[in-house]
Formats: structure tokens, C-alpha cells, sequence
């Protein structure tokens, strides 16, 4: 039942960074990383290494571009270890602030140290929540500093007593939790002891991830939004906390499947969705995860009807790309054609044409204090007002068989297109400020800015066998030991269908060799900030000064709100 | 749930930029590689400054991090003279570096125990837990004593940190010293029934760790065990459904009784008895003689059910493991109500990272193979991305293909346009193509498909055959084929069919598979048979054929010729001559010789009247032989030469039509996952599958039988009547405060209640299981171990009352100290 044997941290050129062995005798990282590296990339997250001594399970999470490997010679339950990798990564984080480098590790392995012989204990996981490891490891003194000395000084632990609250969250039965004098440990497992803030902040950070699939006929076959949100709290004393969400058509009935942090108390939730009452740790967390479906529940419904086409289930998608292919006499070339949705102009002038029917208009609720301070982390691009798109990038996967890409080019609109030849994607880049420039452009029809770039695929085939109209197989001609195969076939080809002749039949079969060729979808990738597909907002954000302890009177803390909506490849348009 | 450093990646954009500046900075870090002469570190270690000493030891845990503990084996003596050292920080780091070295050096880590053994009376209870944690995780097996006493002495600790780790030391002293494991079942099950769900989920891992069949001792706590699962951490949640799994099994024998179920709508329930017939199969034998009208509803036990309800808040967990354990607990022990409600959680992990998405996605296939029904509306999410990696859109498409039977027409017509893109589009790997094509024969072949969804398939692939693409062909033949074998009498038409396609397809492999599935239907209908007509076509371009579809040619050649002689036996009267045609042609290969063989074997007169009357698919059959008795392969020629054999005598027909007329075995393509499906959800060998050998890992648990009725423990047993009175450290611990004689008197009086009630006990399970000689034995056999137990308690308790009054009088003290500043508050 030993879970983690042992730890091993690799960077991203894989030398090893760190090993830490804490149970049995596990194979050394030196020889599982060869093993793990023989596999093809992307490698699955369990690898069942049978030649080693013992027949290893092998772990691994890749996390800021370090690897972490975990060994075990017994059957566990795979998700255990592999959530462990994750609170291992985000405790090291947390600890040596963010972003998480090799250099901040090989800086302190004092406190990598103390933190993972804290992790895990015998094999046995112990403990991964971040507040309560910060009682007991202390940080590395940069944070320290950054953080103006904030924290316990642990290292004359004084017998401060503990804020003697109980927490009978109304989810859970409430036991009768003898508060016994812990010292320094602290009565909310998740939230440390004595916390102090010269500045008390309150910061709400959603984060929607889109997943959209597009059929040929540009009508959605699925559109998930996937939210989590992003809490990060700076408060003295053990605040309560109530978040309140809203969104166009009810909370209820738009998100779905909700997992939660475990401070959140799941009956105000199922009382009143929307409402997240909670006792934050202290720090940044993640406070929630739901999903949305942007189509709705009677999206099937909508295929039968093929008439209604794109316009069926309403979508509001910043930017999408459709791709044309087979194009030209031959049909190697195709077309990709990207469309800007024009809600998403930026700031550059004038309100957005349409009304935000998804009402992410700029919350000012009287119970915010000082209000939500969204403008000031939103940078200068993009607002709630008038959203931006950034970092728009296209992506178009290519069969195995194309060897090379003639004439890239983008023909309409700005960005970059780029291909190595042997790579499998095109990209085409697009800055915010092009984006910008294209949307100004094409003002005042309201239909959106479109785009577009042409290519041209070249076979693997077609460069040896000069004219060769014959190589049937042209996919197979990549893999230069399967030629003798493919030239039995290629010759018969020419000769079963009936003899080459110029003209519109062998263009015919050029397309259809081509087709083969052509690719299939293309993907794009953006970030809108202060927009949410799925228009959920913050209504508020209150202390239950009530139930708060340890927040002198009259402070209220400073709040902010943030919404994001990425797509990391996810509106994919097929054809 | 995303764990929030991928999330902040999200929030951070400029952060690749940091990544790179570090990457640069990461090349100049490798040279400056601060290492300080082995003389010089050991100086720093002997300071006397705590700040030398700090860095030292810093230096050396860096060298220990990325070397093997050899290299930092000589710091060893000068390390551990810094035990004693007042500093936390410093002591600390000693700790570290004793846990990795002490098995090298045991004779000298001998020396630090004492020190260690102080620290367990240090004030700070951060430090006693520390230092339980170091003394049991020296593996040195000379102090497994002294270990057992810390422990004992960590388990009446006031502070639950410290009590949490004298729970995980446990598992630790025992593989130092198995003989210490009376005392060690004492702690734990003292720790088992703590007040405080921190340590509890702590006590229930170390027991699985050291005694995972002991199930004696969860009874009394079962409930409180329950209670406690919502507030444990989330691996003490894990522990815990893990444990329940096994106990559940023992201790609940499974009860179902007979329901009449409503007639109206007869048909759905008739489905989900079905499965839930299916998802029990393991432990439901008297269900096969079932009735129609009824359907079996699983009667839970009360204290089953508080397990299943306190489970429904986990369901929320952000812990993916914690999700699935609840989900298994629900899939084995539940009712499917209970697990129709863990469906949307566990589609809510595809939200997670990719890694965990996998095994996600492994676990999610599992249940749907016992349960397909609920998880239908959630088809969006099992739609393949052009981003997802190998392994997950293959089994993102078995779960297509596993509610394909069960969705409404308009998703099963799109699950099939999806597959049909996938299957078509070429643009990914050849291994999409196949899984895809392969998914829409799985959908075809499933039993609950109508005819015309079937015949849907069946066009989508046909379309096929005609692609440029040659594994998508071949394996779309691969497919029809198997669809066809299926079911002939069908699919008469789609022969036919196939054979129109032959020009169409120009893989060799494309043509060998039509040819192939001619021959075999070619006994079909013979009246109006295309078999021969295909062969006839087909012995016009046999020299330009490849290999694969020639040897298909050869044998198509001989199963027509097989079909004909025993339609028309040989021995019959000529039949007026016909075929003047290929005269010409029949000339030839006489005169070459063809029949020569046959002439020696044949000794009768027939050859000559043969040649008048040969019929044209003798005639086409002897042509075929003709050209592969000339081809360059010697494969083909060798075939050749055995149809010819067999086929040359009367008397030998019969064995050829046995040989070539055999009927096939009907081809079963299961879905891939059906091999998995013996292993317990959530478990690493349901992810790895045959790879790990027959019978799981290393380390795999099967599920254990449920218990047959009468032969579980006595329900009574989980009443919790003498158990608070047990947990005499909890009143000391606990936030009231009391003396010690008043603790003595609780002690006294908890074990005269056990005692009266023991008996009693004896006759219950004596009375109830008459028959179940062996339950009653082995509840004496626990008595008995109670009793000395019992004895044990007594003359221990005696010998330390003396010191342990100090000790708590102390406790007592501070805690009536902290008391009262609670009240000052």
C-alpha cells in the first residue's frame, strides 16, 4: 500500500534535478529516465516498465516543463499518485514562487527538502495542503521578503494560542472538534495559523478554457467551456467569505458538474447555486471548477433541422477558421480562412457593435467596498467593456504524408505563416495589435474580419518519382524501407486503371490522391481578456464580518475580479 | 479540478518569457556550481556558530539531493553531533539527512536515538512528531522496542499532529520488527477510534499498510469511521473507501428480494434489470432463474447505506482519486441509483489535466462497459479533438462506440458521421483511421442496432473502398467482412456489391479481401451465383494481378470448381457438349499437359469424353491452374498443386469440399476494453491490462466475494456502546480536563461493560449461526485475543500509572492554562 516510493525531478534538458527516495528500494532515476524517454512522445501518464528490477510502475507529470517521475513496484491507484505529482508541483510553487524554475530548486533544496520528507511519510502520503505545510516548513527568505516578513516565524515557534473558532461547516456534520492546544497548528485544516496582511486583498480570477468542435458545415457539435476559478486571498485572521455568481439564464442551469475546493460548503451551494460561501485558505487556490455547455442541452436536437445551419445553437465564438480544401487543378492547395467575431474589436473605438448579450458588462455592486479594481489587472489591452482578442494563433495539422508545403502565404489579412518542412502543423500568427488593425478595417459590416492563407501540400511521393502520376501510395513513401513494397504497388496502379492520359481524368485522379493529402481541420488559439463564453460574472464578494475572525473591525479588504477565456487549440473547425 | 499552477501558467502570459530568461540563466548556473571542499564543509559543520552549522547542513542536503547517498556519507558523524542542537531549523535538516544515511551507517545513528528520544518530550509538538517520524524511519531494527514505546507514547499525545504521525510510525516499526504487532494493533486500534479525523485517516493507512484483514478491529469504529469520511483529507478519504471496499464485502452479505415490477412500462425495466444483472454478476447466481415480471432490488443495509450517503459529498472532491474510489465504492457495493449519480463526476475529470485524463478516461470505459445507459448524454465530451493524444482519443472512440446502441437516432447518426471523419479525413495517424473504421463495425455488429442503422454502417463503409488511402481500405474490408460473416443470408446483395467494387479497388490487399468473401458465398444460391462470373473476369487480368489477390484467385478457382463438381458429380453421363467457345483455349493445356497427374489416377477412359464435354468452370478452373503452374512465386505454384491434388479424384472430394467448404467461425471484435474488464476500477492494472500478467500487478487485490448470509460478523458489533469509554486518552486529550484518578476510574470502569457484554456476545453469535461453526470459532478466537489484551492493559496501565500521572498532570496543567485563555478571549 506504500504509495510513493521515491521522487525525481528532471528539467527541461532532462538532467535530473533531484532525487528523493522514501520507502523500499525503487530503481534510480538513471535508469528510468532512459526507459521513460524510449517511449513516444506524448508518453502516457503510467508506464508499466516490466525489466526492471523490481517491474516498475512508472509515474510522471510534465509541470512547468519539469518532469516528475514517481516509481512503484506495487498496484496503486494510478490517480492517487499522479494527484500527488500535481501538489507536489504546486506546493514547490507555492513555496519558491511562481513561475517554478530549475534554478529556484537547485537554490533551496533545504526547503525542497523539508517539504517533501513533510509530503509523504513512510510511503504514505501525508500531507499536501499548502497553508498547512507553511506551518511547519518555513519559506525561503526571498519570499519573506517579497512578502514584507509575512508569515510565522517559525523558527522560535512560540506557544501563541491558536484563534479558538470552531468551523462546523454546514455541509458536513458537525462533530464536536475538540480544539486541543495545537501550538502552531491551525483549526481550519486548509488555512494556516496567525495569519497577518499589512494589506488586506481579496482577488477572483475566472479562467474559462474553450472547447469547441466545429463540423464542415460550420455548424457546433460540441462547445464546452471549461471554468475554474482562481482565489487568491490576502486577508488577516480567518475570514468567511461569501462569492456570489450570476450569469444570464441562472447559475443553475448553466454550469454543471461543479468540484470544489474542500473549504466550500456544498449545501449553500445546493440551496442556492451561485453562492460560494467558504474560509479560504491563505494564498492563491483554486476555489471551483464547473463546465459549461455553451449549446445547451437541446443541441441534439438542432442536427436534424440541417437547414438551420451555423445559426442553429447561438455561439459566440471570438474566432474561428475554416479550412477549404483541394482547391486548384490538382487539388494540393487549400485554403484556410480565419473569421474574427466583431464583439471582440478592443478599446480601439467606438462601444462594441452588438449588445453584450452575455452581460459581461462591469460589475459595481454596492457590497464590493472599494469595488472591483478589474481595470487595473486587465493591462491595456482588453476590458469587460469591449473585449480584445490576443495571441491569435492558427493552427493546421498535416497528414503524414505531406513532406513539404509550397507557396505558404497569407493572401488576406496580416500574421505570419509558418512551416518547417517534416513538421506536422502549420502556424499562423497573428499579434494583438494586427488583430486590431484587421478588425478596423473591416468596420461597419458587422459581419466580422476574415482572413485567409493558402498553401500548397507537396507528397512525399511526388518529389522522387519526378512526374510520377503512379505513386498510389503516397503515404506510405515516407518511410523511405517501405519503398520496395510501394514500387510493386505503384507500378501495378498505372496499369489495372487505364493508361495515363492528359487531360481532366488525370487531374481527377491527382485530386484524389491529393485528397488523401489535405488536412482535415485547423484549430485556433486565442485569449480574451474580461470576457467568459459562458457569461458568468461576480455579482459580489463579502466578508461575513460575523463569522470572521481576527479582521479588525471596519477593514475591508481591497477586491479585485479578473475573467479570462482561452482557447489552447480548442475551436477546431473541421472539413 | 486544474491544479493552480496551471492555472496561473493561464493568468501570466508573459511568463514563457520568463522561462526563456531562466533557461539562460539555467546555463550559467550549471559552471558556478557552488561546491565547497569536502575539509571546508566539514569545518562549517563543526562551527559553532548556528549559522555555520546552518549552511553546512544546507550543503550537504543540496549534495544529497542529486547524488547518491554515498557521496555525503562521510559528513556523517559531523552531522549528527548537530542533533542536540536548540535549533529547529538546524535539527530539522539533521533529521533529513538521518532518514537517507542512518541505513549506511547503523551502528552510529545508534548514538543520535537518545537525543531523539528527548525530543519526544519537547514541548513543541511539531518537534515530538519530527522525531517520531525520524526514530521510525531509521531502518535499524535493534530499536523496533524503543520505537513501539514512542509510539505508544505519541498515541496518548494531546496534540492529533503528533498522534497522526505515531499512526503512520506504525506501519514502519512493523517491518522492522513484525514481533512487535500486539502492542502495534493495540495503537492502532486506540488511533482508529480518535476523536480527531486528522488522525484517523492516518490510522486507517497505516492499517491497511500493516494488517489490511484484520477486520475485528474496524467494527467498533465502522460508524465513526463513516462519520468521520467527509471531513478527512483527501487521502485519508482514499484510505478509507479503500478499506470499506474490502469490510463491505466481509461483513455485508448481500440481500435482494423480489419486486413485481409496474407493467407499464415493462420494456425499459426489462433493460435495466439486464444490467444490473450484469454489474452483479460476480455475486447474483440465484438471479438466472428469474422471472419475467420481477426484477431484483438490492436491500441495503442500514450501515451500508451511511456509507453510501456519507460518500455523496465526495462526489465534489477536487482529488480525481477521491471520485473514482467513490465511484467504485458505488459500482461494487451500491445500487445503480447510487451510481447514476457518480456519472457527472466522473465525466467532470475530463476536465482535468491530460495525464489524469487517461486514467480517467481508462476508469470512465469501465463503468460504461457495466452501465452504458447514463453516460449517453454526455456524448459531447467523448468527441475526439484533433489535439488529443493516441491514447486517449482510442478510448474517447471505444465510448462512442459503447452508447452508440443506446443513443436516440439523431446522435447515433452523429456518432457515425463522426467516426466516418475520422475514418475518411487521413489527416492523423493511419492508427485513427483504423480504430475509427473499426469503432463503426463495432457499432453495426451490437445487438441492439436495428437493421437500417447496420445498413448505414455498412454504406458509410463501402464508401470506403474506393480510397486512395490503402490502410483505410484494407481495413474497411477487414470490417465488412467480419459484418458479413456475421450474417450472410443478408448480405447476399452486399457480395455483390463488394464484387462491383473489385474494379475500383487497387490495393492488392482490398482485392484479395473481395475476392475472398466471393469464393466463400459462392455455395450460396446456386442458381444465380456470381462467383464464377467474378472468376471468369478475373482470369482475364490474372497476370497482372500481385501475389496476395492471386493466391485469392487460385483458391476462389477451386471452391467454384468444388461447388460445381458437387452440384454436378463427375461419374454423371456427358452432358451435350457446350463450351465450344473455349475450345481453343482447353486445346492448349492439354497438350501442355495439365491433367497428366490425373490420367495415372484415373485409370478409366473418361479423359477423352472429358475434353468434349468439360463444363466452362471446369474449363476456367484448369485455366487457372495452368497460369500459377508458371508464376514466379513458389507459394502460389505449391498451392496450386495441392487444390490439384485434392481435387483430381472423385473419391477425394469430399475431404476437399471438408477443406475448402468449412464453415468459418464467426469473427468477434469485443470492444478493446472488454479484456480489462475483470480488474477493480481505479486500480493501476486496469490501465495497464495484459501487460501486467495474468491476475493483475504486483500488489493487485481482487474484490473479495461478498459474504454468504449467516456467515457475516454480528451487526451488533459496530454499536458503539463501549467505545467512548475505551478511548481513555481522548478525555485527556479532549478540551475538558480531569485528573488522573478520575481517568483511572474511566479505565476501570470501561473494561467491566466489555466484559459483561462479551458473553452475551458469545451467545448471540452461538444462537444466531447454529450452523456456522466456523463464524462462532473465529469470535471466540477474538474474544480470547480481547481478554489478554484486556490483561496486558491492566498490568501496563499499573506499571505506568506512576509516570504517566506526572506527565499528565503536566498536560493537564497547560491545558487548563490554555483553557482559560480561551475563556479570557
Amino acid at each position: 500500500m506504500s504509495v510513493v516510493e521515491a521522487l525525481y525531478i528532471f528539467d527541461e534538458h532532462n538532467i535530473p534535478l533531484l532525487e528523493h527516495t522514501y520507502t523500499g528500494r525503487p530503481p534510480p532515476g538513471s535508469t528510468i529516465l532512459p526507459l521513460y524517454l524510449q517511449h513516444p512522445s506524448p508518453q502516457p501518464s503510467l508506464i508499466y516498465l516490466p525489466n526492471t528490477t523490481p517491474p516498475t510502475l512508472l509515474y510522471s507529470i510534465i509541470q512547468d516543463r519539469l518532469l516528475y517521475l514517481s516509481p512503484c513496484s506495487t498496484d496503486t491507484e494510478p490517480l492517487q499518485v499522479l494527484e500527488f505529482l500535481h501538489r507536489v508541483a504546486d506546493a514547490l510553487e507555492d513555496f519558491l514562487g511562481s513561475p517554478l524554475l530549475a534554478s529556484k530548486i537547485e537554490g533551496n533544496y533545504d526547503v525542497v527538502a523539508q517539504l517533501l520528507s513533510e509530503m509523504v511519510d513512510g510511503g504514505v502520503i501525508n500531507c499536501t495542503e499548502p497553508n498547512a505545510l507553511r506551518d511547519v516548513v518555513e519559506a525561503p527568505s526571498f519570499m519573506k521578503s517579497i512578502l514584507g516578513g509575512v508569515g510565522l516565524p517559525s523558527t522560535t515557534p512560540s506557544p501563541l494560542n491558536p484563534s479558538n473558532t470552531t468551523f462546523s461547516l454546514s455541509s458536513r456534520p458537525s462533530l464536536p472538534r475538540p480544539i486541543a492546544n495545537l501550538n502552531n497548528a491551525s483549526p481550519v485544516p486548509w488555512r494556516r495559523a496567525n495569519v497577518r496582511h499589512t494589506s488586506n486583498e481579496l482577488y477572483v480570477d475566472i479562467v474559462e478554457t474553450l472547447h469547441i468542435t466545429l463540423s464542415p458545415s460550420g455548424r457546433p457539435l460540441s462547445a464546452l467551456s471549461h471554468g475554474t476559478i482562481a482565489f487568491t486571498a490576502k486577508v488577516s485572521g480567518v475570514p468567511d467569505l461569501l462569492l456570489h455568481l450570476s450569469c444570464p439564464g441562472g447559475i443553475a442551469n448553466t454550469v454543471a458538474l461543479p468540484v470544489f475546493h474542500p473549504c466550500v460548503r456544498l449545501n449553500r451551494w445546493k440551496e442556492r447555486p451561485g453562492e460560494l460561501s467558504f474560509v479560504p485558505p491563505d494564498g492563491r487556490f483554486v476555489l471551483a471548477g464547473y463546465e459549461v455547455d455553451l449549446l445547451g442541452s437541446s443541441a441534439l436536437d438542432a442536427f436534424s433541422t440541417a437547414t438551420k445551419g451555423a445559426a442553429g445553437p447561438r455561439l459566440n465564438v471570438p474566432a474561428t477558421a475554416t479550412v477549404i480544401p483541394s482547391l486548384g487543378p490538382t487539388g494540393a492547395d487549400f485554403e484556410v480562412r480565419l473569421t474574427l467575431n466583431p464583439r471582440f474589436m478592443g478599446k480601439a473605438k467606438a462601444p462594441s457593435p452588438l449588445p453584450s448579450a452575455t452581460g459581461s458588462s462591469f460589475p459595481r455592486t454596492g457590497g464590493l467596498g472599494r469595488g472591483i479594481g478589474g481595470s487595473a489587472g486587465f493591462g491595456s489591452q482588453g476590458t469587460t467593456a469591449s473585449p480584445s482578442i490576443e495571441e491569435l494563433v492558427v493552427h493546421v495539422p498535416l497528414p503524414v504524408g505531406v513532406r513539404n508545403v509550397a507557396e505558404l502565404r497569407v493572401t488576406k489579412g496580416p500574421g505570419d505563416a509558418g512551416y518547417t518542412a517534416g513538421d506536422r502543423c502549420i502556424e499562423w500568427r497573428i499579434s494583438a495589435r494586427e488583430v486590431g488593425m484587421l478588425m478596423a478595417g473591416d468596420r461597419g459590416t458587422g459581419l466580422g474580419a476574415v482572413a485567409s492563407m493558402r498553401g500548397t501540400v507537396v507528397s512525399a511521393g511526388v518529389d522522387e518519382d519526378g512526374d510520377g502520376g503512379g505513386s498510389g501510395g503516397a503515404g506510405e513513401l515516407s518511410n523511405p524501407y517501405d519503398y520496395d513494397d510501394d514500387t510493386a504497388s505503384s507500378y501495378q496502379a498505372p496499369e489495372v486503371s487505364p493508361p495515363k492520359k492528359e487531360g481532366p481524368e488525370a487531374d481527377a485522379r491527382r485530386v484524389r490522391q491529393n485528397k488523401v493529402l489535405m488536412p482535415s481541420c485547423a484549430t485556433v488559439s486565442f485569449s480574451v481578456k474580461g470576457w467568459l463564453a459562458s457569461g458568468i460574472r461576480v455579482e459580489s464578494l463579502m466578508v461575513d464580518q460575523k463569522k470572521s475572525k481576527g479582521l479588525g473591525a471596519g477593514v475591508t479588504p481591497y477586491k479585485g475580479v479578473k475573467y479570462l477565456c482561452v482557447s489552447r487549440k480548442g475551436v477546431e473547425s473541421r472539413c | 479540478m486544474e491544479s493552480i499552477s496551471r492555472i496561473s501558467s493561464m493568468l501570466e502570459t508573459a511568463r514563457d518569457l520568463t522561462l526563456e530568461a531562466a533557461r539562460d540563466a539555467s546555463s550559467a548556473r550549471k559552471t558556478s556550481s557552488r561546491m565547497l571542499p569536502q575539509a571546508q564543509l566539514k569545518k562549517l559543520l563543526d562551527s559553532r556558530s548556528e549559522r555555520d552549522v546552518l549552511e553546512g547542513l544546507r550543503r550537504v542536503v543540496t549534495m544529497s539531493s542529486r547524488q547518491p547517498p554515498s557521496q555525503t556519507l562521510p559528513f556523517f558523524t559531523s552531522v549528527i553531533k548537530n542533533i542536540a542542537s536548540p535549533s529547529l531549523p538546524v535539527k530539522k535538516l539533521v533529521y533529513i539527512y538521518l532518514l537517507q544515511h542512518a541505513e549506511h551507517e547503523p551502528d552510529t545513528a545508534l548514538l543520535s536515538i537518545n537525543t531523539i528520544q528527548k525530543s519526544l518530550t519537547d514541548s513543541n509538538p511539531q518537534l515530538r512528531a519530527l522525531a517520531l517520524r525520524v526514530m521510525s524511519g531509521i531502518r535499524v531494527p535493534v530499536i523496533s522496542q524503543i520505537v513501539s514505546l514512542g509510539i505508544k507514547r505519541g498515541v496518548g499525545d494531546m496534540s492529533p499532529y503528533v498522534r497522526r504521525a505515531a499512526a503512520l510510525a506504525i506501519p514502519k516499526c512493523y517491518s522492522l520488527d513484525p514481533s512487535t504487532e500486539p502492542q502495534l494493533l493495540e495503537y492502532l486500534s486506540l488511533l482508529l477510534g480518535d476523536k480527531q479525523y486528522f488522525v484517523t485517516g492516518a490510522a486507517v493507512a497505516a492499517f491497511l499498510e500493516m494488517c489490511p484483514n484484520r477486520m475485528d478491529l474496524i467494527h467498533p469504529h465502522y460508524r465513526s469511521l463513516i462519520r468521520k469520511l467527509v471531513d478527512m483529507d483527501e487521502w485519508g478519504q482514499l484510505a478509507t473507501l479503500h478499506l470499506m471496499m474490502t469490510y463491505v464485502r466481509k461483513c455485508f452479505p448481500r440481500r435482494t428480494k423480489k419486486v413485481r415490477k409496474p407493467l407499464a412500462n415493462a420494456t425499459s425495466n426489462a433493460k435495466s434489470t439486464r444490467t444490473t444483472k450484469g454489474f452483479y454478476d460476480s455475486d447474483s447466481e440465484s438471479d438466472s432463474s428469474q422471472d419475467q415480471g420481477t426484477e431484483d432490488v438490492v436491500i441495503l443495509d442500514p450501515d451500508l447505506e451511511l456509507l453510501l450517503k456519507a460518500c455523496q459529498p465526495l462526489l465534489h472532491s477536487r482529488n480525481s482519486a477521491v471520485v473514482i474510489a467513490v465511484a467504485r465504492t458505488y459500482l461494487y457495493l451500491g445500487t445503480p441509483t447510487f451510481l447514476s449519480t457518480a456519472i457527472g463526476p466522473l465525466i467532470s475529470l475530463l476536465r482535468s489535466a491530460s495525464d489524469l485524463q487517461h486514467i480517467a478516461l481508462y476508469n470512465i470505459v469501465q463503468v460504461c462497459l457495466a452501465y452504458p445507459e447514463p453516460f449517453v448524454k454526455y456524448y459531447t465530451h467523448f468527441l475526439v479533438g484533433s489535439t488529443d493524444a493516441p491514447h486517449i482519443w482510442r478510448l474517447k472512440l471505444e465510448l462512442l462506440t459503447l452508447i452508440f446502441p443506446y443513443a436516440p437516432a439523431r446522435l447515433q447518426s452523429l456518432i457515425l458521421a463522426e467516426l466516418s471523419h475520422f475514418s475518411h479525413s487521413g489527416s492523423q495517424d493511419p492508427g485513427l483511421v483504423r480504430e475509427a473504421v473499426r469503432a463503426i463495425g463495432r457499432c453495426a455488429q451490437s445487438s441492439v442496432t436495428t437493421p437500417k442503422t447496420s445498413a448505414r454502417c455498412l454504406r458509410l463503409l463501402l464508401a470506403h473502398i474506393g480510397s486512395a488511402d490503402a490502410h483505410l481500405v484494407a481495413e474497411s474490408l477487414e470490417v465488412i467482412r467480419h459484418l458479413i460473416q456475421r450474417d450472410p443470408d443478408n448480405h447476399r446483395t452486399t457480395v455483390v456489391r463488394l464484387a462491383k467494387h473489385l474494379d475500383a479497388a487497387t490495393s492488392p490487399q482490398a482485392r484479395a479481401s473481395i475476392i475472398w468473401l466471393v469464393g466463400e458465398f459462392a455455395g450460396l444460391d446456386p442458381e444465380n451465383n456470381i462467383a464464377a462470373d467474378v472468376l471468369r473476369i478475373l482470369a482475364k487480368g490474372f497476370a497482372d494481378e500481385a501475389e496476395p489477390a492471386k493466391l485469392q484467385i487460385v483458391l476462389l478457382a477451386a471452391k467454384v470448381y468444388v461447388h460445381h463438381i458437387n452440384a454436378n458429380p463427375p461419374p454423371e453421363p456427358p452432358k451435350p457438349a457446350e463450351s465450344k467457345s473455349s475450345h481453343s483455349l482447353l486445346d492448349d493445356f492439354h497438350e501442355e499437359g495439365g491433367f497428366r497427374d490425373l490420367h495415372l489416377d484415373s485409370p478409366d477412359q473418361s479423359t477423352m469424353k472429358e475434353r468434349e464435354i468439360l463444363h466452362p468452370t471446369e474449363a476456367l478452373y484448369q485455366y487457372i491452374l495452368l497460369l500459377t503452374r508458371y508464376d514466379t512465386s513458389y507459394d502460389l505454384r505449391d498451392r496450386a498443386r495441392v487444390y490439384k491434388a485434392l481435387l483430381s479424384t472423385p473419391s477425394s472430394i469430399q475431404l476437399a469440399s471438408l477443406l475448402l467448404l468449412a464453415p468459418k467461425p464467426v469473427p468477434q471484435t469485443p470492444s478493446p476494453s472488454e479484456m480489462r474488464k475483470g480488474y477493480v476500477l481505479g486500480s493501476a492494472s486496469l490501465v495497464v491490462g495484459q501487460e501486467g500478467g495474468v491476475g493483475g500487478l504486483k500488489g493487485y487485490e481482487e474484490l473479495p466475494p461478498w459474504v454468504k448470509e449467516g456467515e457475516e460478523p454480528d451487526p451488533r458489533l459496530r454499536d458503539e456502546v463501549g467505545l467512548t469509554a475505551t478511548n481513555v486518552y481522548e478525555a485527556g486529550g479532549g478540551s475538558r480536563s480531569i485528573t488522573a484518578s478520575e481517568r483511572l476510574d474511566a479505565a476501570a470502569s470501561s473494561r467491566v461493560p466489555d466484559l459483561a457484554v462479551s458473553p452475551a456476545r458469545i451467545l448471540n453469535g452461538v444462537g444466531v449461526g447454529a450452523g456456522v461453526g466456523a463464524a462462532s470459532a473465529g469470535k471466540e478466537k477474538t474474544l480470547d485475543e480481547w481478554l489478554e489484551e484486556g490483561d496486558d492493559d491492566d498490568d501496563e496501565s499499573e506499571e505506568e500509572t506512576d509516570e504517566e500521572d506526572e506527565s499528565t498532570e503536566e498536560e493537564t496543567e497547560s491545558e487548563g492554562g490554555s483553557e482559560k485563555d480561551r475563556l479570557m478571549k
